[in-house]
């Protein structure tokens, strides 16, 4: 054995990766499984995560109807999940589960992994407000938007078109917040008990 | 510039104060002054990196200007990232091209010391003759509402600027998340821990609670 693969191979066993034998151990598995966990765990904490995606998981279970969610300047804002969906957990072996398709979102497959507590942790939305609509990526962490795709200007002057840009942005933003907002009441009366009851039923029909 | 053009991606805050001062073009001005870009420069070897604020329309410019920074209720800026790069593949042919050269003119391998010691040089010869790559991010300021977007995905860099607008403005930026929108709505510490039906059992309830905003 040349040298270098020598020192690996102490250095393997030292650390306990290895047993006298060379193998794997067994220990080496379980400590993966744990760090997998442990960081799953981390994220769920980090800036009380949990809410965002409480909150996701419950617009996802209120937008299977089609009725709007929220208001915003007296108009309903409609949520449709769309494409993708990114969920996270940390218990048992599956910490992250992505699913992908026209209808993934609503899918029995998608219920029954939010039925064993993945929640959702990343969604494509789309917000029908009016006769506007808008698209966009949002994570549970920070709400951040991302890969908004907004409706068309109609300003034509370069300033305006700015402008308008900007306005519509700042209305995604406003959607956000509304749906923030209609989330947080809910969760904090005391219908929120019955509420997840029919959140869990919906998940495991 | 994402917020003329291009991909919608911006992370949100709340400034607090949104403005809140009697003169808030000039006091906007200053403050995007005080944090100002500046070029990065090449001969001194301890900056690889320089960061700050620039005009929006016009990355060289740090003039801020009324009418390059203001539109209508916006305030309108980039924050610009210069960084210098020396490939570390780069410092490692042009030391193996030395060290052979030095062992036939020598008659012997470099030493541990004399290596180390050509490596800083060779280092900063090419750090001299490299080109700073320079990165733009937008920011939109609602001074009416106090919302500010900073046009990034990076969230290591949207950190960043909310720490540099937050030193510069003497504000403070408080994110859009739901944790956030909970602390505004008034909803108390123990009402936010997570809703055991909906995660399961995962180290009790106490210990996740202090998790912070």
């Amino acid at each position: 054995m040349a040298r270098r693969d020598q020192a690996r191979a102490e250095a393997a066993f030292l650390r306990g990766d290895t047993g006298v034998d060379g193998a794997a151990t067994d220990l080496d598995q379980r400590d993966a499984a744990e760090v997998e966990r442990g960081k799953a765990r981390e994220q769920l904490l980090r800036g009380r995560t949990w809410l965002g995606r409480e909150l996701l998981t419950w617009l996802l279970w209120r937008s299977e109807g089609g009725d709007p969610v929220a208001e915003v300047d007296g108009t309903g804002v409609v949520v449709l999940f769309t494409d993708r969906v990114v969920l996270r957990g940390v218990t048992g072996d599956v910490t992250e589960l992505g699913a992908r398709g026209p209808e993934a979102p609503y899918a029995p497959e998608v219920r029954r992994a939010l039925d064993v507590g993945l929640l959702v942790h990343q969604a494509r939305l789309q917000f029908q407000h009016g006769e506007k609509e808008y698209l966009a990526t949002l994570d549970a962490e920070f709400l951040d938007v991302r890969a908004a795709k907004l409706p068309d200007l109609m300003s034509e002057e370069e300033d305006d078109r700015a402008a308008e840009r900007l306005w519509l942005a700042e209305q995604l933003g406003r959607f956000v917040d509304a749906l923030t907002a209609a989330f947080l009441e809910e969760r904090r009366g005391r219908g929120w008990t019955k509420t997840v009851a029919a959140m869990k039923k919906w998940m495991a029909p | 510039m994402p917020v003329l053009s291009g991909a919608v991606t911006f992370a949100r805050f709340r400034a607090e104060p949104a403005s809140g001062r009697s003169d808030p073009k000039r006091w906007l001005s200053r403050g995007l002054a005080r944090k100002a870009f500046q070029p990065l420069e090449v001969r001194k070897a301890e900056a690889d990196r320089s960061a700050g604020f620039v005009e929006l329309e016009d990355h060289d410019a740090v003039a801020f200007a009324v009418g390059a920074v203001f539109q209508g209720e916006h305030a309108l800026f980039s924050w610009r990232v210069d960084t210098l790069r020396v490939l570390a593949s780069a410092v490692k042919a042009e030391l193996d091209k030395w060290a052979t050269a030095f062992a036939a003119e020598q008659g012997r391998p470099p030493a541990k010391r004399e290596k180390a010691q050509r490596k800083d040089e060779v280092r900063q010869f090419l750090r001299q003759r490299a080109t700073p790559t320079s990165r733009t991010f937008d920011v939109s300021w609602n001074l009416a509402t106090g919302e500010v977007a900073v046009w990034a995905a990076s969230r290591k860099l949207v950190e960043e600027v909310a720490a540099e607008m937050e030193e510069a403005f003497a504000v403070k930026l408080a994110p859009a998340s739901a944790s956030a929108g909970a602390v505004r709505a008034g909803i108390p510490e123990e009402a936010l821990a997570p809703t055991p039906a909906l995660f399961g059992d995962f180290g009790g309830r106490g210990e996740v609670a202090r998790g912070k905003a």
